[in-house]
């Protein structure tokens, strides 16, 4: 069952139980609630009265039970007819507007500019204590709250394509309001219910509690608090149950209430879920004290990864995203790793500045070997916390997929490089500030005097982009992950960012390593010297970009190089799209043999059953194909043409 | 790997927010328990801890007990009454009724206003001309259009000339609401009064508190006992009790009923109750069915009075079967004692008379807004379903009520009060019905024989033959039931137990017992 | 986001505001002339005797009662551009000097309940979500749950019942000026307070916990780890700090609801601020203290609401209020 549902079913019953102990008060006690023997005032609990009895030596269960009917009555009665009431004004508002909207929507204001129990108290007062004056009171009370979710509701659901469809069918106002719209904000709606209901049921009490609400001799939970409070001291138990009742079912109701947000209100639904993410994010396995062997020293490289596996835990099992990989970067050296989403490109990324979503995924195998920018080669994989931290931003920097979220919206930009600048540098405020400019400038950004200033939502997608790079770039990190950096951004934007890569790369000391994670083959043909192909968490190709553009030696690679859109140099023709059939098996479904096997042209029964591994068939070239030989270079060399080609136009 | 994933917060969070949090949850709860009790009482000041903070205290108006123990500290008349009920001189010295129209009062010669001006035969010729005046909202305004003529005899000598022969005449200036001023302050500006109270105002915090310290010249030698007073407002009952049992204050009026019990045995307190007013029920006479007496004297049949006391009085207070005349009174007449008390069987014959064998509905006015009224509603209600009268229960805030009742929208209602003073021609404010519509008697209820007879009893001077007077009317209006009397009421004070002098006065004078805080010590 | 923007929106905002507040004072002042209920009957009927009919008239008169309502309708406007609130029935205390009296301590109230729930509920919080799941958590959201389910009544009832009556620990209820005493002040404040911030705490524990859970899933989180920034600094400078807006404002709110909602709380611990006495002066048909009271409470109310606003821009840079 849905997680979800088995939230609320309990809280459902609860509620469900409390309604029908008042509704079937009759049937449960014998005892008349209002029938009284003063000889028996405040006796204990009795086999006759199970709750004892109260100052008139009435029958406290049947008091409780018979007043749950009149609280929860009027609760509903008024949250319902404010639901009415509301729902009308704030759909007829916000679907006409205007003179409409003023008269419905705007007429409710007034009421919200009085605070709640003033309002309340004062009707009470005009029209005297009752359960009928309570149940007006709380419908005047609640009506602007269901107007307003009504209004902005239909606001937004009015030029949404369905309604503007029925709309141009001729429908008439009505039956669009009544019969499209508001089944479709019914969710915010029930919740909005719900909540009025708790809030009903405690005004309904405060009220009664200062002799303004029920009348006796009828029961109410606030009347019989009222009351006991006068003998507390010396017969607390009449006191107590009231209370008690009270507490238990405002609970169930704001309980039944949360578990009805997490399903019906999208913003809060995303708690719920967020759950995973959330926890994915922040939460950081450390590594035991296991293994303490020395990183082997990688000449030359910046980073040199050996036979990494990442694992993740999942309901079906733990499933490794990354296995067996293993990678160096050189020194101002640029590798791509390219795969669809899925492959564990992302991952590998992520490993290397030990930014790994846990708990779930954890590095289980395999070592990551770093070069600081003074040359000790840490073992990033047995670092603490405290350590990485240190390492972080300032020997490996990482710039992310998505510009428009990963710069904090209430801080100005200038104030985030300075941040980073400061982490790891001795700097005060002005100076890091004055760096900062200076790194905008760099990254290309006019007026970057002014500009610091400015808040990630006053930038373009573009511009937050190299204000990410500037970041990365602060503290002169020796190696820099990009992820994805330019998917987000459209066409001409990403043309640029890329320029800045390579003017990086190339300005100055040139000793930047860059890791530059892709899907896009044609910006790889670009920037990169070398290339990974991933699948399924597996390097499956390796080698110089140009080489393995001209000679693919994995029948994935030559799928993804034939699915980049191309135009015929001398045609000015389009040539025609081959996508590569099928998906990236998800976690668990992971087929015996080649994992490619399934979506592969080339594939052959022995490929389903033998598992090919990395065949290093030339310098600095691997592949992991049974039939890699088979793969002649003439089948892609025009391909590589073309790319290069357009990719520089 | 270490079993559990460690965060990136984890240090952090538990070193830093549950430390915060512990110390702050520490300071929350042991702050106030290391402090103890820092508000220690101020030495030499007695308490009181007030019902509601008096709506208003000037001399004359009537505006409830609290206003009434305020302003007799303030303020003081020619008479008052002393511990024990009788009246006892204040101003006057002396004074001598000639005949029932005349009253010469002889001044005290050491009675000072705060002002420190000697209280003359003047300032009580402007006090008295004032209740009677023509734009006064004195409560005694209209007993006192009885005045003819105030003479000043002499700078400390008034005679007072009435237009008839009154013998009650006296209680009213015993009253505490007609109070002496100075007329010096009062020439000066018409909203200052001045009065020559055994305390002086010090300081009012509107709505909270009132501070007052003993006037250095009053009167009285020796008096008052305490140096500082002060009165501080409880309008929850509750709070009221539980501020005794801190310790916060050293006096409470209005001990709620339900906590007598629990002070009376805390050794700490002392329980002071008195029978004081009465609770009753009048009937609308102008209309519905109470226009019958009978179905009046069915309802006086069918109530059964000791769950009343039981359940809103938690048992406090005695059975009154007929007009509310204290039993200590020379004015009591056993014979009537309990002449009305739970018979059914009467009850419904009655009904049945009166062509209602099954019974019909009645609306009973009472109001939730004080627990007395509530609960005496719900028992009578619960009592008259009994002989098929079904009662509706119509309980708005007292506000509501007093205008409900003024205007009659009613068939019959829920009432307490206390008489003007401890004598049978109190009774007038129930019994007369010519004296206007009131929420506190029945609507619409007028009898000539017994409105007669009560002018009598004003003017009679020998007591036996005023004991014959009000016995006739007593007779009178047990036949004709224009109020249902139900109980006397149990009126409370509570003091600390090292709190001398102060005193519950009997009978309707529970609400003078201001009176006795001049006589009030602490340790 | 342009000044001159701003200063338009805070113009309008305070229109429309006075525009609510002048309905507001409307309907309030026809529905007290319309309540069952005379305030000279009741001013000298205290504890149930029978008035003068000569003397209540004569009451009715000097209040003005006698009056068209619509002439007393028009004298209570001409005296409000005054800026007069009237006299107390009462006692002919001016109105105004009253409010200003109480309302800082309704205000004192509070603020006293909100600081302790801000200091209560961010951390906590904040310390829920970053458990979330755990039994810290669990235990923390439970009791968060119950605090948001039992009435202020019941709470100070209890309050009372131990702290004062049993324990004897700090006074039953009542005020004492801070110019007096500021420790009995402070021990006065304590237990209206702290009753208050139960319910108050426990509404900002849940928001802070949901949007710190929000805010942790967001990119820049990931994006302030990789720059190396400790724990502590991602915590506080990009998780809570963001939290702040959506926290702050549900705060603001609430304290807007509570300026009339202390009602229960200073009836049970006989608090003199500005709510109780608006009970007193319903019950006693006061017509200008009721008046008074609903005209400045809305107004606040009002206004919080804007300044609400106006503090989530700044919280937020994003929201643009024009």
């Amino acid at each position: 069952m849905n997680p979800k549902l088995r939230r609320l079913l309990p809280r459902l019953l609860l509620v469900g139980l409390i309604l029908g102990l008042a509704l079937f008060a009759p049937l449960l006690t014998d005892q008349d609630p209002v029938k009284m023997t003063i000889s028996e005032r405040l006796q204990p609990p009795s086999a006759d009265h199970y709750l004892g009895q109260d100052e008139y030596g009435r029958d406290i269960l049947a008091r409780l039970l018979y007043g749950a009917r009149v609280s929860l009555a009027v609760a509903l009665l008024a949250a319902a007819a404010a639901g009415v009431i509301g729902v009308t004004l704030g759909l007829v508002g916000g679907y006409f507007g205007g003179i409409a909207e003023l008269f419905t929507v705007r007429l409710t204001d007034i009421v919200l500019s009085f605070p709640p129990m003033l309002l309340a108290l004062l009707i009470v007062t005009i029209l005297g204590p009752g359960a009928e004056t309570l149940t007006l009171v709380l419908t005047i009370l609640y009506t602007p709250g269901y107007a307003r979710v009504a209004y902005g509701e239909t606001l937004s659901a009015r030029s949404v394509e369905y309604v503007e469809a029925s709309r141009a069918l001729g429908a008439s106002p009505f039956r669009i309001l009544f019969r499209t719209i508001l089944p479709n904000i019914s969710g915010p709606l029930i919740v909005q219910f719900s909540l009025t209901v708790a809030s009903a049921i405690l005004i309904e009490s405060g009220l009664s509690f200062l002799g303004l609400g029920v009348v006796p001799p009828d029961s109410s939970w606030g009347l019989m608090i009222r009351a006991a409070r006068g003998y507390m001291v010396y017969s607390p138990l009449p006191l107590l149950w009231p209370c008690l009742a009270l507490t238990v079912t405002v609970l169930a109701v704001n309980a039944l209430c949360d578990a009805l947000r997490d399903i019906y209100d999208p913003k809060a639904a995303r708690e719920g879920g967020l759950l995973q993410a959330a926890r994915s994010l922040v939460r950081f396995p450390v590594a035991g004290e296991a293994r303490r062997a020395e990183a082997e020293p990688a000449e030359d490289a910046q980073v040199k990864v050996s036979d990494l596996r990442i694992e993740f835990a999942t309901p079906h099992g733990a499933f490794a995203a990354v296995d067996g990989v293993s990678l160096a970067i050189g020194r101002g050296e640029t590798v791509a790793v390219v795969g669809e989403s899925g492959s564990g490109k992302t991952m590998i990324g992520l490993s290397i500045l030990r930014l790994i979503p846990g708990p779930h995924g954890s590095i289980t195998a395999g070592s990551i070997a770093l070069r600081t920018k003074q040359g000790d080669v840490l073992p990033l994989e047995q670092l603490d916390e405290e350590a990485l931290e240190e390492v972080r931003g300032r020997d490996v920097a990482m710039v992310f997929q998505e510009p428009m979220t990963s710069l904090n919206p209430v801080y100005p930009v200038g104030e985030q490089i300075a941040e980073a600048l400061r982490r790891h540098h001795d700097l005060n405020k002005r100076e890091a500030l004055a760096k900062a400019i200076e790194l905008l400038e760099r990254v290309g950004i006019p007026d970057a005097a002014l500009r610091v200033r400015d808040y990630p939502h006053q930038m373009s997608g573009g511009m937050r982009q190299r204000v990410m790079i500037a970041i990365a770039l602060s503290c002169t990190p020796a190696l820099v992950v990009a992820d994805e950096p330019t998917t987000a951004l459209d066409v001409t934007v990403q043309a640029q960012i890329l320029d800045l890569f390579q003017h990086l790369r190339d300005e100055g000391d040139s000793d930047l390593g860059l890791m530059f994670i892709t899907h896009n083959l044609g910006v790889v043909a670009e920037i990169a010297d070398r290339v990974l192909v991933m699948y399924c968490g597996r390097i499956v190709e390796e080698g110089p970009v140009r080489e393995v553009f001209r000679d693919p030696r994995h029948p994935y690679t030559r799928g993804l190089l034939s699915s980049i859109p191309r135009v015929n140099q001398a045609t000015g023709e389009r040539a025609p799209l081959t996508a590569i059939p099928g998906t990236v098996p998800g976690p668990g479904e992971r087929p015996q043999g080649c994992a490619f096997a399934p979506r592969c042209a080339f594939a052959e029964p022995r490929c389903s059953v033998e598992e090919p591994v990395a065949h290093s068939f030339a310098p600095g070239r691997s592949t992991r194909c049974l039939r890699w030989d088979e793969l002649g270079p003439a089948a892609a060399r025009d391909t590589e043409r073309e790319i290069t080609q357009e990719a520089g136009q | 790997m270490s079993d559990k994933p460690k965060t990136f917060y984890d240090d952090l969070s538990r070193r830093h927010m549950l430390g915060g949090m512990a110390a702050l949850g520490g300071a929350v709860l042991v702050g106030p328990g290391l402090i103890g009790r820092a508000q220690a009482k101020t030495p030499g000041t007695l308490v009181f801890g007030l019902s509601s903070y008096p709506p208003g205290i000037k001399p004359w108006e009537n505006k409830g007990t609290a206003s009434s123990t305020v302003k007799l500290q303030l303020f003081r008349g020619l008479l008052g009454y002393g511990p024990d009920g009788g009246l006892q001189p204040e101003l006057a010295e002396s004074w001598e009724i000639p005949d029932a129209q005349t009253y010469i009062i002889q001044l005290r010669d050491n009675a000072y206003f705060h002002n420190g001006d000697p209280v003359t035969a003047e300032d009580v010729k402007v006090s008295l001309e004032a209740i009677a005046a023509e734009d006064s909202t004195a409560h005694l305004r209209s007993r006192f259009g009885v005045v003819e003529s105030i003479e000043i005899v002499d700078p400390k000598t008034v005679r007072i000339n009435l237009k008839e022969p009154q013998v009650t005449f006296i209680y009213l200036l015993a009253s505490v609401h007609s109070h002496i001023v100075s007329a010096k302050e009062l020439a000066k500006d018409p909203n200052n009064f001045v009065g020559a109270g055994p305390y002086r105002m010090v300081e009012v915090e509107r709505g909270t508190r009132i501070e007052m310290e003993a006037f250095d010249k009053y009167y009285k030698a020796g008096l008052p006992k305490t140096k500082n007073l002060r009165f501080d407002a409880y309008k929850d009952e509750n709070l009221r009790v539980a501020a005794l049992e801190a310790g916060d204050v050293d006096v409470i009026e209005y001990v709620p009923w339900q906590s007598m019990d629990s002070i009376g045995a805390n050794s700490k307190l002392n329980l002071d109750v008195v029978d004081g007013p009465f609770m009753y029920l009048l009937f609308n006479t102008e209309a519905g069915p109470f226009t019958d007496p009978r179905l009046r004297q069915a309802v006086a049949y069918a109530v059964q009075r000791q769950d009343v006391i039981a359940a809103a009085f938690f048992g406090r207070g005695n059975l009154l079967g007929a007009m509310p005349i204290p039993k200590g009174s020379e004015y009591h007449e056993p014979s009537f004692e309990g002449h009305w008390k739970r018979d059914l069987e009467k009850a419904k014959a009655l009904l049945a008379e009166a062509g209602f064998p099954d019974g019909f509905q009645a609306t009973l006015l009472s109001t939730a807004q004080y627990g007395m009224h509530k609960d005496t509603a719900e028992v009578v209600q619960q009592n008259l379903a009994d002989i098929g009268i079904q009662v509706k229960l119509n309980l708005p805030d007292w506000a509501t009520r007093v205008s409900l009742g003024n205007r009659g929208q009613y068939d019959f209602a829920v009432m307490g009060s206390a008489g003007d003073f401890n004598d049978p021609d109190a009774l007038t404010n129930f019994l007369d019905g010519t004296r206007g519509n009131s929420y506190v008697r029945s609507l619409g209820f007028a009898d000539d024989e017994i409105n007669g007879l009560l002018a009598e009893g004003r003017q009679e001077l020998d007591p036996a033959k005023r004991k014959a007077i009000y016995d006739k009317v007593h007779a009178r209006a047990l036949e004709l039931a224009p109020i249902v009397p139900i109980n006397w009421r149990a009126q409370g004070y509570a003091t600390q137990a090292y709190v001398s002098g102060f005193k519950n006065m009997p009978g309707f004078l529970t609400f003078y017992s201001g009176y006795t805080i001049e006589n009030t010590a602490i340790e | 986001m342009g000044g001159g923007g701003l200063t338009t929106y805070v113009a309008r905002r305070v229109l429309i505001a006075l525009g609510l507040v002048y309905i507001v004072t409307t309907i309030v002042f026809l529905v007290l002339h319309v309540i069952p209920g005379d305030p000279a009957m009741l001013l000298l009927s205290g504890g149930g005797v029978d008035p003068s009919a000569e003397a209540v008239a004569e009451l009715r008169r000097k209040l003005g009662l006698d009056q068209p309502i619509f002439t007393q309708y028009i004298d209570y406007l001409a005296g409000l551009l005054q800026g007069d609130l009237g006299n107390s029935f009462q006692d002919d205390h001016p109105v105004a000097a009253e409010i200003a009296k109480r309302l800082p301590r309704t205000i004192e109230l509070i603020l006293a309940a909100a600081l302790l729930s801000v200091l209560t509920g961010l951390p906590l919080g904040t310390l829920a979500a970053l458990r979330q799941g755990g039994i810290t958590d669990r235990s923390l959201s439970l009791v968060a749950g119950l605090m948001l389910s039992v009435p202020v009544f019941v709470t100070g009832t209890l309050l009372v019942l131990v702290f004062a009556q049993k324990l004897q620990w700090v006074p039953a209820g009542g005020f004492v000026e801070w110019s007096r005493d500021p420790i009995r002040h402070l021990i006065h404040l304590l237990m209206p307070a702290v009753t208050i911030a139960m319910g108050l705490s426990a509404v900002i524990f849940r928001m802070m916990r949901t949007t710190v859970l929000e805010t942790l899933q967001q990119e820049w989180v990931r994006t302030a780890r990789a720059k190396g920034l400790s724990g502590r600094s991602v915590l506080l400078r990009h998780v809570v700090r963001n939290a702040l807006g959506p926290v702050l404002t549900v705060l603001g709110l609430h304290m807007g609801t509570l300026l009339g909602g202390t009602v229960l709380v200073e009836y049970v611990f006989n608090w003199p601020g500005l709510s109780g006495f608006l009970v007193v002066a319903v019950e006693t048909r006061d017509y200008p203290e009721v008046q008074g009271i609903v005209l400045v409470i809305s107004f606040l109310f009002i206004l919080l609401n804007l300044l609400v606003d106006l503090l989530y821009s700044v919280l937020d840079p994003r929201i643009r209020l024009e």
